[in-house]
């Protein structure tokens, strides 16, 4: 126990540095997935019908497929077609490929659950297509999405330990490392599971509270 | 660009390799049954103490990433002696975090039997235990099987993840053949559609196994 504290105080600032690096591939793979998201909603939404075909075909696609077959494939597919990707770059790939599809249903959902006659009303007293999207469809769709995002947001969270496997240097990676120098494997991965388990769990008591700000419209009706 | 003939070759050995797969997709599943029915039990009748490790159980799976809890199984059998058991290992630590989801699955089926039946079963004298073996576990069970074979495919997703500790399931064995032959479109393109084809299988088993309980609940 003693010698297990020395070790994280020894390597104290290679594993905060491996954590910042955990949480900046967390937002960015995040944001990137929610905009391929949106790409991929207004995609499945449009006429055209094999653009619609394709959308359909490319989400059985990652609904089937492991992340990590797709990190593999990525990392060692891309530089056959003169890609040369860092891994940094292709586990931000791998992220958004892979989670933009789960985002892109549960934006679909939401929207779905609004109201068609709210639209028209909104129409009918005058209001833009932005404004409607702005005002009425966008405040309540994002209220209902956000517990399936947030199960998403937390979901990619987890898979960025992954990326250790393909050298991206997050906490994981940092922890191989220290693991190779200390010989003191099961002790140190139980301590940075511990701290994985910190940070997840504050991230969902954070976005739990955003939720409650977001839906404080239907506690104030009812 | 995309050869055949190490598409071909490929086929031979992922295919046996989804063999592992299989067997590692069926002993986490069965763990993780096991272990989601202990924990949903724990919280719904295992008093104060019961309810906080079954909770405390569920938080921790859910809450670390299931690489770091592959690896602390793995280090921590090799602790307690028994190293360079991998399938084990994988089999252990995917069955043990995806029962924190089957608990939840399980909590909410059982929270969803009507209380009127265990007290018409207590009116008749059976036992605490009986009850919760002839009326509670066998409704909750048929009721939670569409999201536990959901969960199952999960579990099927997650085993790629064993590779990591050198088990030679279908994605490992397709990191070996692209190392030796550099043949990772090939190679890739096998093991996805493998993982595809034993998704679908799942999927095919999951409905009529729902449909034959569905007969069985009238």
């Amino acid at each position: 126990m003693h010698d297990t504290l020395a070790v994280f105080i020894e390597y104290g600032p290679q594993f905060l540095d491996g954590l910042a690096e955990t949480i900046w591939l967390t937002l960015l793979g995040a944001l990137c997935a929610l905009a391929a998201a949106v790409v991929l909603q207004a995609a499945a939404a449009s006429p055209w019908r094999p653009l619609r075909a394709l959308v359909r075909l490319y989400t059985e696609l990652i609904l089937g497929l492991p992340i990590l077959v797709l990190l593999y494939g990525i990392y060692f597919v891309a530089p056959s077609f003169g890609l040369r990707l860092s891994a940094v770059a292709a586990g931000i790939l791998t992220l958004t490929l892979y989670y933009s599809p789960y985002m892109a249903e549960a934006i679909r959902a939401a929207i779905a659950a609004i109201p068609a006659g709210q639209v028209e009303a909104g129409n009918a007293i005058g209001f833009g297509w932005f404004a409607v999207a702005r005002r009425i469809v966008l405040p309540q769709a994002a209220a209902i999405a956000l517990p399936a995002l947030v199960g998403l947001l937390i979901g990619l969270a987890k898979d960025t330990a992954i990326l250790s496997i393909i050298s991206v240097k997050e906490l994981s990676y940092i922890t191989k490392q220290v693991v190779s120098r200390t010989f003191m494997p099961f002790e140190v991965w139980a301590g940075v599971a511990l701290i994985y388990w910190v940070c997840l769990t504050a991230l969902e008591v954070a976005m739990r509270r955003l939720e409650r700000h977001l839906t404080r419209h239907r506690r104030a009706v009812s | 660009m995309f050869k055949g003939d190490l598409f071909l070759e490929a086929i031979g050995p992922v295919a046996s390799a989804a063999l592992v797969t299989v067997q590692l997709t069926l002993a986490a599943g069965a763990i993780s049954l096991l272990a989601g029915a202990l924990a949903a039990s724990a919280q719904v009748g295992g008093g104060f103490f019961g309810a906080f490790v079954s909770r405390a159980y569920v938080s921790l799976m859910r809450g670390t990433p299931l690489y770091v809890q592959l690896l602390v199984v793995y280090f921590g059998l090799a602790f307690a002696g028994l190293s360079g058991q991998a399938f084990l290992a994988a089999a252990l630590a995917i069955g043990i975090n995806s029962g924190a989801y089957s608990a939840e699955i399980l909590r909410g089926a059982i929270a969803a039997i009507p209380p009127g039946q265990i007290e018409a079963a207590q009116a008749i004298g059976m036992s605490r235990w009986r009850i919760w073996q002839r009326v509670v576990l066998p409704q909750a069970f048929i009721s939670s099987l569409p999201p536990l074979t959901a969960e199952l495919t999960i579990v099927l997703k997650s085993t790629p993840l064993a590779s990591v500790v050198a088990v030679t399931e279908m994605t490992y064995t397709g990191v070996l053949i692209q190392a030796r032959n550099f043949s990772a479109i090939e190679v890739f393109a096998v093991v996805a559609v493998g993982y595809i084809a034993l998704a679908q299988v799942l999927l095919r088993g999951s409905r009529s196994l729902e449909r034959r309980f569905r007969l069985l609940r009238g």
